[in-house]
């Protein structure tokens, strides 16, 4: 950890470690005595890392990230709202159970420091099961699902890619302000509002106290977006299709809305 | 007498759709009363956000009726539209809601014959769905 550190001659580091038998996001700087450093523990570096971008003024930050981080941190980039020429990434792969239980397509990143990169997992199981519902049976299996939301809002505070300041669903027009479950509505407008950003990292379905299957909703979402628009999020280079014109030109207005 | 009448939200645009409209309603064409028009300053103005909600609230149909491409009074207001509410409209299939509910269409504002043929047919396929089962939900 610390040779990653000197080499990429980084002012910071952005990592995880042992607090108190438990895994906890750390910042250290030159010289810091560094603990014990985890890697084995999922955590959203990249929702950390806007955090941080908001006191650390100067110098550079090394992150330790895994794929989805990678992308994540490439769509807020993109958004104007971190500065890649401050970041140094460690690029750290996935194991092989982690891999499956994000069910996740693209774990490699794309410097391999830590780790040794995993296959790919296959089609989603959960998603082809959803699809092959009738609708009827599909509403069913959401309503019995979105029911169980108590409107915690760990799914959007833990997202890396949720960046707005003030939150549309903490607006009563779109949720109640009194009494859960919050409604389908909460969903749909969280999921239609991740669509061309999400990088399907599954810390939104990690993070849900009551097991909703989020990441599975995104998966879908992300399926559409490629349909429709041959966009997969993540992507350093290509504009969200959803801030473009149909030739594919940027917006008159150039906003970063959500 | 049991006959189903859907309940139908249209947002028109306020420079194309809803003169649209207008002139419909000028020249007396028959047209289904299951229609709530909602007069919005652009297409781009109607947010996912509107149609799930409207959806999860017991609405039947929604239709989206904004100026057609490059007539834009914003210019590019309506791209945005084009791109946003098939998605919406997949999303809602997603969770198991007819995609079909939800229809976007361009209607200018000599159009006033394009107002009345959207309207009907949208009200016919709504009728066929039947209900929104969101109806029989509470949560």
């Amino acid at each position: 950890m610390r040779l990653a550190f000197e080499e990429k001659g980084a002012d910071y580091l952005l990592a995880t470690r042992d607090e108190h038998g438990n895994v906890a996001p750390v910042l250290l700087k030159k010289g810091d005595e560094p603990g014990t450093l985890r890697v084995d523990v999922p955590y959203q570096m990249a929702m950390i890392l806007t955090k941080v971008n908001k006191f650390v003024k100067e110098g550079k930050i090394a992150v330790v990230a895994r794929r989805c981080d990678e992308r994540a941190i490439a769509e807020l980039v993109k958004r104007d709202l971190l500065d890649q020429s401050r970041l140094n990434l460690i690029g750290l792969a996935c194991s092989a159970e982690q891999v499956k239980e994000c069910r996740c397509t693209d774990p490699c990143p794309s410097v391999v420091d830590f780790g040794e990169c995993a296959e790919p997992s296959g089609d989603d199981a959960s998603v082809a099961r959803l699809l092959d519902m009738s609708l009827s049976d599909r509403l069913g299996f959401w309503i019995a699902q979105f029911r169980k939301c108590n409107k915690c809002f760990g799914c959007t505070l833990n997202c890396p890619v949720c960046f707005c300041d003030e939150c549309l669903l903490e607006d009563k027009t779109f949720t109640p302000e009194k009494g859960i479950p919050p409604g389908l509505a909460f969903h749909l407008i969280r999921a239609i509002h991740l669509a061309d950003k999400c990088v399907e990292c599954g810390e939104c379905e990690r993070s849900c106290p009551v097991d909703i299957p989020l990441l599975s909703l995104r998966k879908m979402v992300s399926q559409d977006m490629k349909e429709l628009f041959d966009y997969v999020s993540g992507d350093s280079e290509r504009r969200s299709p959803l801030l473009t014109t149909l030739e594919g030109d940027p917006m008159e207005d150039d906003a970063n809305v959500c | 007498m049991n006959e189903f009448n859907p309940n139908i939200l249209a947002f028109c645009c306020n420079w194309c759709s809803y003169a649209g409209a207008d002139l419909a309603g000028v020249n007396r064409l028959q047209m289904p009363p299951n229609v709530n028009v909602v007069r919005v300053m652009c297409s781009a103005s109607v947010k996912p956000e509107y149609i799930f909600k409207a959806v999860s609230q017991g609405i039947d149909g929604v239709l989206v009726l904004g100026c057609h491409i490059g007539d834009c009074h914003y210019l590019t207001g309506n791209h945005r539209t084009a791109k946003r509410i098939p998605l919406a409209a997949r999303l809602l299939g997603k969770v198991g809601i007819d995609p079909r509910r939800v229809r976007l269409d361009w209607v200018s504002a000599a159009e006033g014959e394009k107002f009345q043929q959207v309207v009907t047919e949208f009200v016919e396929d709504v009728k066929k769905l039947g209900p929104n089962p969101m109806k029989e939900v509470r949560f």
